[in-house]
């Protein structure tokens, strides 16, 4: 140990070690001179035995240098500065092969973050390895989903043997109005235990205390969110104790969060917290009363030692009680508890993140295998440039060891300024990917961060590419039989043959992997194609939405009613405009809302799950703007007003369900509860999509929105002219009406699909794979692209010969052709049926296309083989040129 | 020479620097090779320059101090002594080459007859 530092400390003090050494062997010299004189030798003599007697100064030097330092060090510097100036020598190689690293290292840098924000990252809250997410599933098939406030306390209560906490938060948006001006906020609603179960201490003020609020409009306080505050109230922590109205009502600040907790949600980071008795208020809310509101999301803390499964089953049996005693609400509901890594983002992702995690990580890492065998068929091309130079370095006896070492130096070197390149890369993505909008205008905050996992990663991805790429050429070149290199001049070497084998079967290897890639990417794109084709029972074609929530100005129900009557008739008369309507939601946006449903003429026993439908509130002309078709009765009129009767329109499925072989005209419902209200069914509409492109249609009905106020409104436009081009005059009638009601989310309806619930995931899915694939193109290209050209290069004196003989150009064009013809086929053979091979796990993802999708593989075969012939027919044209007498002198 | 000089053997010159160094006390590097040729009458094959990286590797190991001084005709050399853990440490190594030594003796003074004389 001791000896360790000492030789830490002589490697970096070598500069006075060496000075102290030449004094000390000099006064060594001078004193053995001196003696030899008295001995009577001649000066001269004397100075020569003296040197002998010590027996090589330079020697000794050394030795005392690798006995006082670290000598393996010494010389790994030194194969750093040799290799530095060879890579800065042939810079051209060393711009591709670190361009080509950095892309793959960088492709494994962007969906490792991914995979760090939404798998491994844990969240910046205390016991973050025991934290769990409950969730429950309204039917077998269905996706986990949020917890209804009730079930959630009863959860809490019983379940103290497993969970050493409980918690939730419901996410919901708001207005917070602060000095005349309204910010449309997105705020979680949160039981008084949030902050100190997940140990949050507050930047500033205070934070919810336990207890504080629990019960509906009893604490009027808000907690900011430390980004929010920075931005609305500039970080004056002066803020504290200000009053702000929230929904219109009265709230006190009363803290900010830190920095780094940006919510327990994991894509968008929370702007404000207030206490759950002020969700909804001032209006009621059935959130407090309600087993079918499904709206917070639990996370609790698993007891120490307490595993999942075993949480998993206390929760069953509270579970089954709860279905007992609520059947209308709980029955055939399943509980699961996943560990809060497995439910991010939301629950609903956790049975099938794995795979797709594992379909993404196998695809980046295909790009980095592609990529290193990319730089291992360069540097074995370089290799044969440097044969000569290798042999002269072994003839002076480098050791095979040695030679190895400073070649692994080398790809090393390269590997490591591809990974800083590829880290760059792919943070850079991470922020591309942060500027998505899959929740219309609110921001995603996938909090990438270069962490030691994110470092790690890279680091260890760099350093395999680095002995990946360069392990085969450097064992090949450190075995080159000295004798033959040198007598042949550099040119015809041992293992020529056996050299070829290797560089055509790497690029065999690269075709066939980038062959896998361009099939998952051309699967992913058809996926895409074909849900953009699927039924959506609307015309999203040219209509724009408007977005408006009169409440978070304050706004009361006859007001808000009046406003938006007022800009819906103004809209209509602007030129452009075939028809404009208003609805509560859109289908397939990020929110709508549901409700049990209550047939009047079937009497449900006690013991039955009630059925749950999709409402939405509109104004008469939706189902023109929208093109729904109305199949039975009649869509609403001017005439359905607030104290007519009240009417719905139900889906075809809905009515199917409900009324089969019955006309469901004239039927009648409740969506509040057994006993009434009613509301009777006047048409049937065709089904549209609601929450998702591939559900199977379900139970959604409408209502006239004024005989259901929503304070949310979306005013949607059916246009004659481009969609957005509306846009400003739309947003500048609302300022006419007032000046301070801001108008959000404008986009056309084609624009909204593209959310979290449309097209976004296929889209995603396409381009991610698309890059990817669009990638290994590239690589496959230069791969064969360098193969071939290199091996024309090394064949001018052969082809030189045959055209002297005679041969004809074509000819020799050909020659080279089938050469990459043949690298290709082969390839593109062994891709095709390794894709074959794991195409199955694609299957789950894809939509309206078989994993097998014959159109698909011969498709992107066909494209690989055309770019990469292309490429060659540079390599091609230029040996066909070659002018023989040139080619021969040059031997 | 008819009789040529004696390999050194691996770890040997170590010993016999701090030996030298326990027995004379303060030397510099020239004084110490000098002494063992001296005492091993010319016997060892020593480069001279060899014993620096014997003392540099004694010096790392704390067996060894060094110090710059003045030599008998004022020039300044560096000297060195042999510390407390340096002595601990040639006791153990003399007691290890005094077996070995025996050792082989005994194994060498073996009649043809596999008798002891």
């Amino acid at each position: 140990m001791r000896t360790l530092v000492a030789r830490i400390t002589a490697f970096f003090r070598k500069r006075d070690l060496d000075r102290d050494l030449d004094q000390e062997l000099a006064v060594h010299l001078e004193l053995a001179t001196e003696d030899n004189i008295r001995r009577g030798l001649s000066p001269e003599e004397a100075r020569r035995d003296a040197l002998i007697r010590f027996g090589g100064v330079e020697a000794a030097r050394e030795h005392h240098r690798d006995a006082r330092g670290l000598p393996w060090l010494d010389s790994i510097l030194h194969d750093i500065r040799y290799a530095l100036r060879t890579l800065r020598r042939d810079a051209a190689f060393t711009t591709v092969a670190l361009l080509i690293l950095a892309l793959g290292i960088g492709a494994n840098t962007a969906v490792f973050s991914l995979g760090n924000v939404f798998l491994f990252r844990p969240l910046p809250v205390k016991d973050a390895d025991r934290l769990t997410v409950v969730a429950v599933q309204s039917k077998a098939d269905a996706d986990p989903d949020q917890v209804s406030y009730p079930d959630y306390l009863d959860y809490r209560a019983h379940s103290s043997g497993v969970f050493a906490g409980m918690t939730g938060y419901c996410i919901n948006i708001v207005g917070l109005g602060y000095r005349g001006h309204a910010d449309r906020l997105i705020m979680s609603y949160v039981p008084s235990n949030f902050f100190s179960m997940l140990g949050i201490r507050p930047a500033l003020g205070r934070l919810i205390s336990p207890g504080e609020g629990d019960a509906p409009g009893t604490a009027p306080v808000v907690v900011l969110g430390h980004s929010y505050w920075v931005k609305r109230f500039g970080g004056d922590p002066d803020v504290i104790g200000h009053t702000v109205s929230l929904n219109g009502a009265a709230v006190t600040i009363i803290g900010v969060v830190p920095k780094e907790f940006l919510g327990a949600f994991n894509l968008v980071e929370m702007d404000a917290y207030a206490p759950i008795g002020m969700q909804g208020f001032p209006s009621p809310t059935s959130l407090f009363t309600s087993r079918e509101d499904h709206e917070m999301r639990v996370l609790a803390t698993l007891r120490p030692g307490v595993s999942i499964s075993q949480a998993q089953a206390a929760l069953n049996v509270i579970g089954q009680r709860l279905a007992h005693d609520y059947p209308h609400a709980d029955q055939g509901q399943r509980i699961r508890v996943f560990s809060e890594r497995a439910a991010r983002p939301d629950p609903s992702a956790a049975d099938s993140k794995p795979l797709v995690a594992t379909v993404f990580l196998l695809m980046v890492g295909l790009v980095l295998v592609v990529a290193c065998l990319n730089v291992a068929n360069l540097l074995l091309a370089r290799a044969a440039a440097r044969e000569k130079e290798i042999s002269i370095r072994a003839a002076i006896g480098a050791g095979r060891g040695r030679l190895l070492r400073q070649l692994l130096t080398e790809s090393m070197l390269l590997a490591l300024a591809g990974g800083v390149g590829g880290a760059i890369l792919g943070n850079s993505v991470g922020y591309l990917l942060n500027g998505l909008r899959p929740l219309g205008d609110l921001p995603l905050r996938l909090a990438f961060v270069f962490d030691w996992r994110v470092f790690t990663y890279v680091a260890g991805v760099a350093l395999l590419a680095g002995i990946l790429a360069g392990l085969a050429p450097a064992l090949r070149i450190s075995r080159t039989d000295l004798n033959l290199a040198l007598r042949e001049g550099g040119r015809g070497l041992i293992g020529e043959s056996g050299r070829h084998w290797l560089r055509n079967g790497l690029v065999v290897v690269q075709v066939a992997g980038s062959l896998i890639l361009l099939v998952a990417a051309g699967l992913f794109t058809r996926s895409l194609t074909r849900a953009e084709s699927i039924d959506l029972g609307f015309d999203p074609h040219n209509i724009l939405n408007v977005s408006l929530e009169p409440g978070l100005q304050g706004y009361t129900q006859p007001r808000a009613e009046a406003l938006c009557r007022e800009l819906l008739r103004r809209t209509q008369t602007l030129p452009g405009v075939r028809s404009a309507s208003l609805a509560f939601s859109i289908p397939l946006g990020y929110y709508n809302d549901g409700a049990p449903v209550y047939a009047e003429t079937h009497a449900l026993s006690p013991s039955q799950h009630v059925p749950g439908a999709t409402l939405n509130a509109v104004s008469p002309d939706y189902f023109t703007t929208m093109r729904i078709r109305i199949l039975e009765g009649r869509a609403f009129t001017g005439a359905d007003i607030a104290v007519s009767e009240p009417v719905a329109i139900v889906s075809q499925t809905m009515a199917g369900r409900l009324w089969p072989h019955r006309d469901p005209v004239g039927q009648r419902f409740s969506y509040k509860a057994a006993s009434g209200p009613f509301v009777t069914v006047v048409g049937v509409a065709h089904d549209v999509k609601i929450n998702s492109l591939l559900e199977a249609p379900g139970m959604y009905f409408y209502v006239p929105e004024n005989q259901d106020y929503h304070s949310t409104h979306v005013l949607q436009v059916r246009t004659s002219v481009p969609p957005e081009s509306l846009a400003p005059a739309v947003e500048g009638l609302a300022r006419q009406l007032d000046p301070n009601l801001p108008v959000y989310e404008v986009m056309s309806m084609e624009k909204s699909l593209e959310g979290a619930n449309g097209f976004f995931l296929f889209k995603f899915g396409a381009s991610f794979a698309g890059a990817l694939g669009a990638l290994g193109l590239l690589l496959a290209v230069v791969g064969v692209y360098g193969v071939v050209s290199y091996s024309a290069g090394r064949r001018r004196h052969e082809i030189g010969i045959r055209i002297a003989l005679g041969a004809q150009r074509v000819t020799i064009f050909r020659l080279v052709i089938r050469q990459a013809v043949l690298l290709l086929g082969l390839g593109i053979a062994l891709g095709v049926a390794a894709a074959l091979g794991v195409s199955r796990l694609l299957v789950s993802l894809l939509v309206g296309v078989s994993a097998y999708d014959p159109l698909t593989f011969a498709g992107v075969s066909g494209i690989l083989m055309a770019a990469a012939l292309v490429a060659c027919f540079i390599p091609a044209h230029r040996a066909a040129r070659v002018d023989p007498m040139t080619a021969l002198r040059d031997e | 020479m008819a009789n040529p000089k004696l390999d050194l053997l691996q770890g040997t010159l170590d010993v016999m620097v701090l030996q030298t160094l326990h027995a004379i006390g303060p030397l510099h590097g020239y004084g110490i090779a000098r002494r063992i040729e001296q005492i091993s009458g010319n016997q060892v094959l020593l480069n001279q320059g060899t014993i620096y990286a014997s003392l540099v590797r004694l010096q790392q190991r704390g067996w060894i101090a060094a110090e710059w001084g003045a030599s008998d005709n004022n020039r300044k050399a560096k000297f060195y002594s042999i510390t407390r853990n340096g002595r601990k440490q040639l006791a153990a190594d003399a007691a290890h080459w005094q077996r070995l030594a025996d050792v082989m003796g005994r194994m060498l003074a073996m009649s043809p007859g596999g008798e002891t004389r």
